[in-house]
């Protein structure tokens, strides 16, 4: 028991605001549509047990405000983040414009160890729509031109491909995993790995 | 024939029956325990009974499937057709897909994802039983049963052979019908050893923390300290507007589980309470988790607390649930009278718990050899229960004196005991007073033991005016130190140094004395020290915070009622109406609600007289028709982008080998960026209709008519500035959508209104003059009018989902939210629409319910709210530096623990709370409250008020986050759960004492 550990891995989900990043978290965790969701204010997470590769991990989903003009709060919610979801809607042709920022955004924001190859995975939602206007070749084409991320069609209303595209999330999280001894009674000042980013120990200088 | 015939029916008939007795026992069960627990028996029983009906003539081989369970493929196939059936087959996968480890849970307490914790262990159990019945127990847990047997008996000529059951025309319908009641009942569920793992929601840690805390209750009062304190108790009084769950789960981590083992169980037990109110019988309970043992008892109106029929408040129940760690007891006094036997535990800190009454008959000896066994291995009874052949445990053979003599030298409880003794019992009944001791600790015991004697007996030797046998049992032995911490300290060390040389004290007790003395000494010091280190502080940062008056509320008149209408038709028939006891009342209490529609506008303005309605009207009208013009504008163009958009793609979508990469193709039009979204456009052309409708309504109401329909286009004289003017002609800008052609970088001129035309150049209609557009008719840029679109965009897909479950935003009344919305921002292009104005602007409108009048208001909020905004002038960086000057004067232990976790000292937790005025962490109706007080409070008490709400909320659930060292996330997590289920008037009740803590303490300085 007393070895058991816990991986804890921190999903950012980033996009323009409306595109279904509220509804996919809900979605996948609570497996729950409403389309009484309001705008997002500041940030939520939820947290969902998964089983990555025989592995228990806690994926905690953070749900950030869509506008660009909150990106500057990201500095601290992004900290940590072992992998990105960056969501456009596939019937809104700017939100999918806005990716390459976002993309930049978070990459600045967060300062992963490793930028190039920092884990994004790329969601088109509301696939439900009939007035589809970014056609499923321009997503694969935007996501293989990225690192060829993942690139996934859902629609959060119907709970298409939610799953699949969450699982790919905490895979490829998993790569980029932190972990968290849960026995430990001051659990952010243990690093396990040398070369693992020490998430919280940074004393903040303010 | 006949006779198979008859057996069949027979058979049919034996199923039916089966399945009749378990529901009634399953709707028995939910009646009288008031919850049918998940993994009951009869769950499992009813599921078989169903199973046997519904496999009963099954067409096996029409399925095409053998199986083993063949109801499960039948279900597979009927998933295709029938949704819930689907639902229930998804279910299925994911719990056999799940391992017996492996828990899907999740935080935002979903119902099926934290059902899914509890299967695997069903299955472990009873692997093969659980399986087979696992769809019929899953659609019967999610209320899908019923629904999916309708179906099967509705489609069952497809699936079952002619004489089935389900076939059957009477049988068929009775089955289903009989199982509607099961799947009305609501399944609970225990807490899986996995759950531990995972962070508990802000509900269970509310709810663990009333429980712990429940003893003591605190009432939440605004401290009055002579001194200010440095630090505020956590004055915790809860609302518990779902205690009815809280109760039920309560009750049932009372049951035996996987993390306690329940050791011993009674029910009626009576606790009379220290204050002498009614006595109360409750269940009392024994656990043992893990190495602790914990003792439980809970008022019987809290055990069957789900449906009970009083609507009173359960709280007082809740302060009296005991809750107590035996390893914490160190005494157990027993006492058997004719009515009752009761105990009396005694903790390390010498206080006494409430007197707990057994029934008689042998009850509590049963209490005591499960306590005495729970003990085992670590700890003991002293005396021991003696054991007795054939009888079991008896009480040990020690006459009353006898177990008096066992303590009275060494504690002074054992003395008070003996004492009740002589008065109470004289009827020849036995007293026991019972040492828990903890073999392996005995090292330390003695010498604590000695310290404490130590130090009660000068005391008692000091004051001889009490005489020894008459102590009151009362009084607590922390007596002397209790004076240190009261008194100044170098008095009460003086005095202290004092005692101890009264008594002939040996080496040890001298030196003890002296360091004791030390550490008194220095403790005063520091917390002197860190009251002036705290003092400088305030000084310095935040006596800009408060104001230096002090308001009250009892002067002149009692303010704690608020602004109710009597007092306001008062004021007013007085003629004493003025603005500040308007602002005193409505901070100390509010307003009725029936005036806010009057007095917010007066409020927010700061003027009894208010703003002007009627200019109001004309000036948000005159806006309105500005930007409206703009709109139809922006949606023509968006037209025009949009069917040149669809036209590539089409054309892109047919030659699929097009090499080149989408953002590019995007990018060739990149003027028009901003435009393309093309679903805003295809759903704003059902509604362009309104757009005209609305046209109309500014038209009739505005004294300038206008016709907002395009009518020629020509280069004005720089040529390159079109030139659009209004007229009276009848085209509506829909059917002349052709006529303008737009070009990138081509600034429009746009005049509304012809006949003004002239002396439009030097006349500056609008009282703003901020906004680039103001004048009516205007040179509207390419770049104004991209702005204004990519804003209108951004409205439009907040408002559409702002406050959609308050029964206020109807579609028209959205409209207007839109409205003011818009016209706010085409005031103030510079800021532009940020995200949040929404929910800034809709209490007004749902208040006023008037467009002009709530836009007013909206723009008097704006002007101290706009600066929280990114952008605005960065006061939520200022607000964060406040707070963390605030906690470290006001709350120490919770600042250092947020320095502890390091990463939120920069507060971003709030950061909702103060963009939006808390509006989204209350209810709708609380809003109101908060908001007037805050607007209120400005004049009263701070100009930063919401600054005190926030270390209010703080405050209100200090103790839960220190129990549970929250770090960041934790936070954040919790609060986000506790929105709008906070108790609005108890925080601000806390608020209003924290303003006046730190006026008190600037006013000291």
């Amino acid at each position: 028991m007393a070895t058991r550990k816990k991986v804890l891995l921190k999903v950012i989900i980033l996009g323009d605001s409306g595109v279904g990043k509220t509804s996919l978290m809900n979605q996948y965790v609570n497996k729950k549509f409403s389309n009484q969701y309001k705008a997002t204010i500041g940030a939520d997470f939820l947290t969902k047990e998964v089983m990555v590769d025989d592995r228990i991990v806690t994926m905690q989903i953070w749900d950030t405000a869509g506008q660009e003009r909150f990106q500057s709060l990201g500095v601290a919610f992004y900290r940590g983040a072992d992998c990105c979801v960056l969501v456009f809607d596939v019937s809104a042709p700017n939100t999918f414009k806005s990716l390459d920022s976002w993309r930049d955004e978070f990459l600045i924001q967060a300062s992963p160890r490793d930028p190039e190859n920092f884990p994004f995975v790329l969601v088109g939602n509301k696939v439900d729509l009939d007035n589809r206007a970014v056609p499923q070749k321009r997503g694969q084409q935007w996501a293989q031109s990225k690192n060829n991320m993942p690139y996934f069609e859902t629609s959060a209303k119907e709970g298409i491909n939610v799953e699949q595209a969450f699982q790919t999330i905490a895979k490829n999280a998993l790569a980029q995993e932190t972990e968290v001894d849960i026995y430990n009674e001051f659990p952010d000042h243990i690093t396990i790995n040398n070369d693992t980013r020490n998430v919280r120990s940074d004393n903040c200088s303010c | 024939m006949g006779s198979t015939c008859q057996d069949n029916k027979a058979l049919k008939e034996k199923l039916i029956k089966n399945v009749k007795k378990e529901v009634k026992q399953i709707m028995e069960e939910a009646v009288t325990k008031k919850f049918v627990h998940e993994e009951s028996a009869s769950i499992t029983s009813l599921c078989a009974a169903v199973e046997a009906c519904v496999s009963h003539g099954l067409k096996r081989r029409a399925l095409g499937l053998f199986k083993s369970s063949s109801t499960t493929a039948l279900l597979h196939k009927i998933a295709k057709a029938f949704q819930p059936a689907a639902n229930v087959v998804q279910l299925i996968a994911e719990v056999e897909n799940c391992d017996p480890n492996k828990r899907s849970s999740s935080s935002g307490g979903s119902e099926s994802a934290s059902k899914l914790g509890v299967k695997p262990p069903l299955q472990k159990r009873n692997s093969v039983a659980t399986m087979k019945y696992l769809w019929i127990r899953l659609a019967l847990i999610e209320k899908h049963l019923a629904k999916i047997v309708d179906y099967i008996v509705a489609n069952s000529s497809k699936y079952y052979e002619k004489d089935a059951l389900v076939a059957d025309p009477d049988y068929g319908t009775i089955l289903s019908s009989l199982l509607v009641g099961p799947c009305a009942l609501d399944y609970s569920k225990l807490r899986t050893a996995e759950h531990f793992w995972t962070d508990p929601p802000a509900d269970e840690l509310v709810q663990r923390h009333r429980i712990s805390s429940g003893q003591f209750p605190t009432p939440a009062s605004p401290p009055a300290h002579k001194r200010p304190g440095l630090h505020y108790k956590g004055s915790t009084g809860f609302s518990n507007s779902d205690d009815n769950m809280r109760s039920k789960d309560y009750v049932e981590s009372l049951h035996q589980n996987s993390k306690s083992t329940l050791l011993y169980g009674k029910n009626n037990v009576v606790v009379y309470m220290k204050d002498g109110s009614e006595p109360l019988a409750g269940y009392l309970s024994l656990h043992q988790c893990g190495e602790a043992l914990l003792l439980k008892w809970t008022p019987n109106q809290l055990m069957n607390g789900c449906t009970e029929t009083g609507v009173h408040d359960k709280s007082v129940y809740w302060e009296h649930a005991l809750n107590v760690a035996v390893h914490e007891t160190v005494y157990v006094h027993c006492h058997q009278g004719p009515e009752s036997d009761w105990i009396a535990l005694v903790g390390q800190d010498g206080v006494q718990r409430p007197p707990i009454h057994f029934p008689r008959g042998g009850h509590l000896l049963a209490f005591l050899s499960c306590l005495e066994n729970g003990l085992l291995p670590h700890g003991i009874l002293d005396p021991p229960l003696w054991s007795q052949r054939g009888k079991g445990k008896v009480f040990p053979k020690l006459r009353r004196k006898g177990s008096s003599r066992f303590h009275t030298s060494t504690s002074p409880l054992a003395r008070e005991e003996s004492t009740t003794e002589d008065l109470v019992s004289e009827k020849g009944t036995t007293d026991f007073v019972f040492r828990i001791v903890y073999p392996n600790f005995t090292r330390t015991y003695p010498q604590g033991k000695m310290l404490e004697d130590m130090l009660e007996y000068p005391v008692w030797q000091s004051s001889p005016s009490t005489p020894k046998s008459s102590i009151p049992p009362t009084t607590p032995r922390s007596t002397p130190l209790h004076s240190v911490s009261t008194t100044s300290s170098t008095s009460s060390s003086r005095s202290l140094d004092q005692q101890c040389s009264v008594q002939e004290p040996g080496e040890p007790i001298q030196v003890v004395c002296q360091t004791m003395k030390k550490q008194i000494i220095s403790r005063a010091f520091y917390g002197w020290l860190a009251h002036c280190r705290h003092l400088r502080t305030v000084r310095t940062h935040l006596v800009g915070l408060v104001r230096s008056d002090i308001v009250k509320s009892e002067n002149p008149t009692d303010a704690t009622q608020g602004l109710t209408e009597e007092k306001w038709k008062e004021l007013q028939v007085s003629g004493t109406v003025d603005m500040k006891e308007i602002y005193r009342l409505v901070y100390f209490g509010g307003m009725a609600h029936s005036l806010r529609k009057q007095l917010w506008p007066i409020m927010l303005s700061g003027k009894l007289e208010g703003e002007d309605p009627e200019a109001l009207r004309r000036e948000y009208e005159d806006k309105m028709s500005e930007w409206l013009a703009v709109e139809a504008i922006v949606r023509q163009r968006d037209k025009e982008t949009m069917a040149q958009n669809l036209a590539k793609l089409s054309s892109e979508g047919g030659n699929s080998s097009d090499p080149q990469p989408s953002p590019k193709v995007l990018h060739t039009h990149e003027s028009n960026e901003v435009f393309v979204d093309a679903e805003e456009t295809l759903s704003s052309e059902p509604t362009e209709g309104n757009r005209n409708q609305k046209l109309r309504s500014v038209e009739s109401t505005t004294a300038s008519p206008l016709k907002q329909s395009i009518l020629s286009e020509k280069r004005a004289e720089n040529g390159d500035v079109v030139n659009i003017k209004a007229s009276n002609s009848s085209n509506s800008p829909r059917e002349k959508p052709r006529e303008v052609s737009f070009q990138a970088d081509t600034p429009v001129f746009f005049d509304p209104s012809p006949n003004k035309h002239d002396d439009d150049d030097d006349s500056d209609v609008s009282s703003g003059g901020e906004s680039p557009v103001a004048t009516r008719g205007g040179v509207y840029s390419n770049e104004i009018l991209e702005s204004f679109g990519l804003n209108l965009h951004r409205i439009d897909k907040d408002v559409k989902r702002c406050d959609r479950n308050h029964w206020y935003f109807t579609e028209s009344n959205l409209d207007k939210l839109r409205n003011v919305m818009c016209t706010y921002v085409w005031e103030h292009m510079e800021m532009g629409y940020v995200q949040g104005m929404c929910d800034l602007a809709a209490p007004l409108l749902v208040i006023l319910d008037d467009e002009a009048i709530a836009y007013g208001c909206f723009r008097n909020l704006m002007e101290r709210m706009s600066a929280n905004f990114p952008s605005g002038g960065g006061a939520m960086d200022a607000h964060f530096a406040n707070m963390r000057s605030l906690l470290q004067v006001l709350d120490h232990d919770l600042f250092a623990l947020i320095r502890q976790n390091g990463d939120y000292t920069h507060f971003y937790f709030c950061y909702r709370w103060f963009l939006l005025d808390f509006k989204r962490e209350f209810s709708y109706d609380d809003v109101f409250l908060v908001w007037e007080t805050i607007w209120a409070a400005r004049h009263i008490a701070s100009a930063d008020y919401g600054l005190f709400l926030a270390l209010a909320l703080l405050a209100y659930y200090r103790d839960i986050i220190l129990a549970n060292s929250m770090d960041f996330t934790d936070i954040i997590k919790f609060f986000n759960e506790m929105a709008e289920r906070h108790d609005a008037k108890a925080i601000l009740q806390i608020a209003r004492s924290l303003v006046l803590q730190l006026q008190t303490l600037i006013e000291n300085k």
